[in-house]
């Protein structure tokens, strides 16, 4: 009894504070943070302070909650919950180098379609509200979407492939331990085609210039967000910062798996604590390169630009890692 | 051992209403429904009896009718044979047919002709239930007509409407065709072997083909191709299940197509057992890919809800067919699981569909909108439905494709055949775009702005919403509860379908399979340790808990959430003009993916070509298909 009760305590620990809820949020805020400061660096702005993600959230928390005519109430207030559920869900899937909330799993094929979630409740959320610039929102999202599953797909293959060999691989605990013991998958050349297009993969999953079509607030006026105010608007901003953590979070793991440092000083709390560090480290670099630094120097696509782009040069790069890791290098 | 005549008993059953409901049935619909509803419970009653024995003690029934057993070694009589293979099909058609002659009740009220509507219909489920559970290729072919033509009746069932004799026609036409392929390829089998026994053919053509046996296993793969709509076959689907009453549109996606995947699985498993040959998997997997992705592709293009439903329809079947085509254990689960799943979501799909057509009169996507106001109950269905076939988890469509995507991928990996890895990520690809087309349902059809025209439309009576909400459980419940659906059912199903000789065995006598040379080739089990959903609803249902507390009590602080209702005419609410008079502006079904449908201009050109609507056009690719079939068998096939 008094085992098992340790034993809840500790799954709630994981989903509620560490690698789940709150770590999530704390990082994915500090993320779009540092992201909002880098583009403003580089656009010679000051720029907002890394706390201001954080205001942001809680003043609209403190705002009225307005549902439009038009829309189907339930589903309106309900979608950004389902899209920060799939998300905090979709963290415990992630394990932080070896530590993970569910031991060897986190399955490639689960997390691809967890992936889907917010994309979908963000949809369905903005339909349900009603308006036409929604409406607008929604197709441009289903598009963007489409766009990037197909390059996704071949990327998470490949790499399935290089650390399978002629088995079956879709775990991403074994894809880290294989990367621990051969050296990091970004060192493959085989696959640096494959991590460039993941690059460029995270931006879309996101919704983050010059991929946010579905959002264009200049022309849509923020798309599916259109109608949303206070407290769920509050969690649609928070479900694309915790978005910008995982995607992260996905590439260290598929790319940087090998950085662990438990091998070094040996297992318990502070190797665990290095590795989040590290991580942390890694997902702010990989913010930069795919997220920042594309914003600052792009202007917006247009919607059926986005999708060639997608399926033909994105595409095309983690096809040729699929190529060249199928015949063996 | 009683229950050995279950099986005929329940297609008996079915087969005696339809006679009833002709003698009885004619003037009272009480009667009339009464009948349907009796003999769908009957049969349904009588299946599910089988699954104890069956199933789980993992017996075999074989019955000879007129008690006409083998002599000397040659089956005579017409046998009846249910291994769990078969049974898995009959609990799918029995489900099937219960809960649409439930929906039928108030669903054709308004109908002219009821009585014929009952007659077909039960005819209908009758000749599918029996061709699933027959052991003789000549029965099949015989339960494989009246499905046509009584499908073909059911079809132009509502001939006042546009187009339904059309479809019929289409139907009738290609529907005739590939039951004269499949009776060609009867004919040169019994030529050959001297027999129409299943279990006998199976054994005398175990490892033993001669250019006649191919011919006729080409032409049967092509008869049986053609009633479960594979691509080039498809074109009078889309029609038919168009225009079909909704309760038989689910019928015809349910079972009626499933009798050809049946058909086809046991004609590659069973009766050749070719399926173990590279160049068969290869024929196989590539029409399920062009398949599924033809059908999605169109179904994109589409405006009325239920031709769009017709394509995800035949796009479905291509997974299946992949899947069952891959020739693995894994393979084989997964395209049962997805063809279970498919019944389910799809069924339920369809009578969503029937539900709006019903209440609203059209099922135009573009002059649909804001339905989930007027409708929440069948909108709540359609979104499980929806989210099921798009494969989101926890739902059951999600646990089936996973396992067609790591069965494929395995596939691809163990045969290092980098195609296979194509007809992954096609299959991935696929997924996304049935997604996107059902938001596209839901945008243009349930949410957005309720025209004026649709402001008093009525929720579906309480007899209609009932299979409906069945189905939805069982949604939910195949797809969180996936490994007792896989120990129960798809693992002795696919245990069936790898051990030809028990099959063999428990017809013609002991030892028989083993005199012929037959080997058993089961490969291992598939192990399913990678997610426990239980685990994972259970997560999902604390962290939603917790996540609506938070925003609920985010809001406490400020009062109730505000709402505008009522209030449209203030300013300060008609949000989406800015303070302007609101005009009506719903976004219709065929205004979105824009930039999608620009990029894909040239395929769609091509695609609108070749569906011409001219019988003669799909004819040809019937009979062109056939040709390629057979050259393929005898090209490569060793």
């Amino acid at each position: 009894m008094n085992f098992s009760l340790i034993g809840a305590l500790q799954i709630l620990f994981k989903i509620l504070i560490f690698p789940g809820l709150l770590f999530v949020v704390v990082i994915g805020l500090f993320l779009a943070g540092i992201d909002r400061k880098l583009v403003a660096r580089m656009q010679k702005r000051v720029g907002p302070p890394l706390r201001q993600p954080w205001f942001d959230f809680l003043k609209l928390l403190g705002k009225e909650t307005i549902v439009p005519h038009a829309a189907n109430k339930a589903v309106y207030l309900a979608a950004p919950v389902i899209g920060f559920t799939g998300l905090v869900v979709m963290a415990l899937f992630i394990p932080v180098f070896g530590y993970s909330t569910f031991s060897g799993n986190g399955d490639l094929i689960v997390l691809l379609y967890l992936l889907t979630i917010p994309a979908v409740a963000l949809i369905i959320g903005g339909s349900a509200s009603g308006s036409p610039y929604a409406g607008i929102g929604i197709s441009r999202e289903m598009v963007t979407m489409m766009s990037y599953e197909l390059p996704l797909i071949i990327i998470l293959l490949s790499v399935a492939r290089k650390v399978g060999g002629s088995a079956l691989c879709f775990s991403l605990g074994q894809i880290v331990n294989w990367q621990a013991s051969n050296g990091c998958l970004a060192f493959h050349p085989a696959l640096i085609p494959a991590m460039l297009a993941m690059l460029l993969v995270i931006p879309a999953e996101v919704g983050t210039q010059p991929f946010d079509v579905a959002e264009a607030e200049t022309e849509i006026c923020e798309g599916p967000l259109i109608e949303y105010s206070g407290a769920p608007l509050a969690v649609f901003k928070l479900n694309t910062a915790m978005k910008m953590f995982i995607m992260t979070a996905l590439f260290t793991n598929l790319f940087f798996g090998g950085v662990s440092t438990a091998s070094l000083i040996g297992a318990g709390i502070p190797a665990i604590a290095l590795d989040a560090v590290i991580m942390v480290l890694i997902c702010i670099v990989v913010t930069f390169l795919s997220m920042s630094l594309i914003h600052a120097i792009t202007a917006r696509f247009k919607i059926e630009h986005l999708f060639k782009f997608y399926w033909t040069v994105v595409a095309g790069l983690a096809a040729l890692s699929l190529v060249l890791v199928w015949f063996g290098l | 051992m009683s229950y050995i005549h279950f099986p005929v008993i329940a297609v008996m059953t079915l087969f005696m209403g339809a006679f009833l409901t002709v003698v009885l049935g004619r003037h009272s619909k009480g009667v009339r429904s009464f009948i349907a509803l009796a003999a769908s419970c009957v049969s349904f009653a009588l299946i599910a009896m089988l699954v104890k024995p069956v199933m789980i003690d993992g017996e075999i029934i074989s019955y000879w009718m007129g008690n006409w057993a083998p002599m000397s070694g040659y089956a005579i009589g017409i046998g009846y044979e249910v291994d769990q293979l078969g049974l898995f099909f009959a609990l799918l058609v029995v489900t099937t047919i219960l809960l649409s002659a439930v929906y039928s009740i108030r669903y054709i009220e308004k109908d002219s002709s009821q009585d014929f509507y009952y007659v077909l219909f039960l005819m209908l489920s009758g000749s599918v239930l029996g061709l699933v559970m027959t052991g003789d290729v000549f029965n099949m072919f015989i339960m494989i007509e009246i499905m046509t033509f009584t499908a073909v009746g059911l079809t132009a069932f509502r001939n006042t409407s546009f187009g339904a004799v059309e479809a019929g026609f289409k139907y009738l036409v290609i529907g005739s065709i590939g039951s004269s392929f499949t009776l060609f390829g009867i004919a040169v089998l019994y030529g050959q072997c001297h027999t129409l026994n299943m279990a006998q053919l199976s054994a005398m053509l175990y490892g033993n083909h001669s250019p006649a046996t191919l011919m006729a296993f080409a032409l049967m793969f092509t008869g049986l191709a053609v009633k479960s709509y594979i691509v080039p076959f498809h074109t009078p689907a889309a029609d038919a299940y168009t225009t079909a009453p909704s309760s038989i549109s689910m019928v015809f996606s349910g079972m009626v197509n499933k009798a050809g995947v049946y058909g086809m699985i046991r004609l590659v498993y069973i009766i050749f057992r070719t399926v173990d040959m590279p160049s068969v998997q290869t024929l196989i997997v590539l029409f399920g890919t062009v398949t599924m992705f033809i059908g999605v592709t169109m179904a994109l293009a589409q405006h009325d809800f239920k031709r769009l439903l017709a394509f995800h329809s035949i796009s479905q079947i291509g997974y299946v067919i992949t899947a069952a085509g891959l020739c693995t254990s894994l393979g084989l689960s997964a395209g049962l699981f997805h063809a279970m799943n498919h019944t389910l979501f799809k069924g339920l799909l369809f009578l969503c569909a029937g539900a709006v057509l019903r209440s609203t009169g059209t099922t135009n996507l573009d002059q649909l909108g804001g339905l989930s106001k007027r409708m929440p109950k069948t909108t709540l269905c359609f979104l499980v439905g929806a989210f099921s076939i798009s494969g989101l988890p926890p739902f059951n469509g999600f646990a089936s494709k996973w396992l067609v995507y790591q069965a494929a991928y395995e596939k691809a990996v163990t045969t290092g055949n980098i195609f296979y890895a194509f007809v992954t990520v096609t299959a991935v690809v696929v997924s996304v775009m049935t997604l996107a087309s059902f938001i596209k349902v839901t945008q243009a059809a349930f949410f957005g702005q309720l025209p004026a025209r649709l402001a008093d439309v009525e929720e579906a009576p309480g007899l209609m919403l009932l299979p409906m909400y069945i189905m939805s459980l069982l949604c939910v419940g195949t797809g969180i509860f996936y490994d007792k659906v896989y120990q129960y059912l798809l693992d002795p199903a696919v245990r069936a379908a790898f051990t030809v000789s028990n099959y063999i065995d428990r017809m013609m006598g002991d030892g028989y399979a083993e005199a012929a040379g037959v080997e058993d080739v089961f490969a291992s089990n598939p192990h399913f340790s990678y997610w426990n959903p239980v685990i994972w609803l259970a997560l999902f249902v604390i962290v939603f808990c917790a996540a609506y507390i938070c925003v609920v009590t985010s809001k406490g602080s400020r009062g109730q959430i505000l709402s505008d209702e009522g209030g449209a005419e203030d300013g300060k609410y008609a949000t989406f003009f800015s303070g302007e008079k609101a005009l009506p502006s719903h976004v219709a079904g065929s205004d979105l993916f824009w930039g999608f449908k620009t990029d894909w201009k040239g395929y769609f050109r091509v695609m609108e070509g070749l569906h011409s609507g001219i019988v003669n056009d799909y004819a040809l690719y019937v009979v062109a298909a056939a040709a390629f079939v057979v050259v393929f068998t005898f090209a490569f096939l060793r």
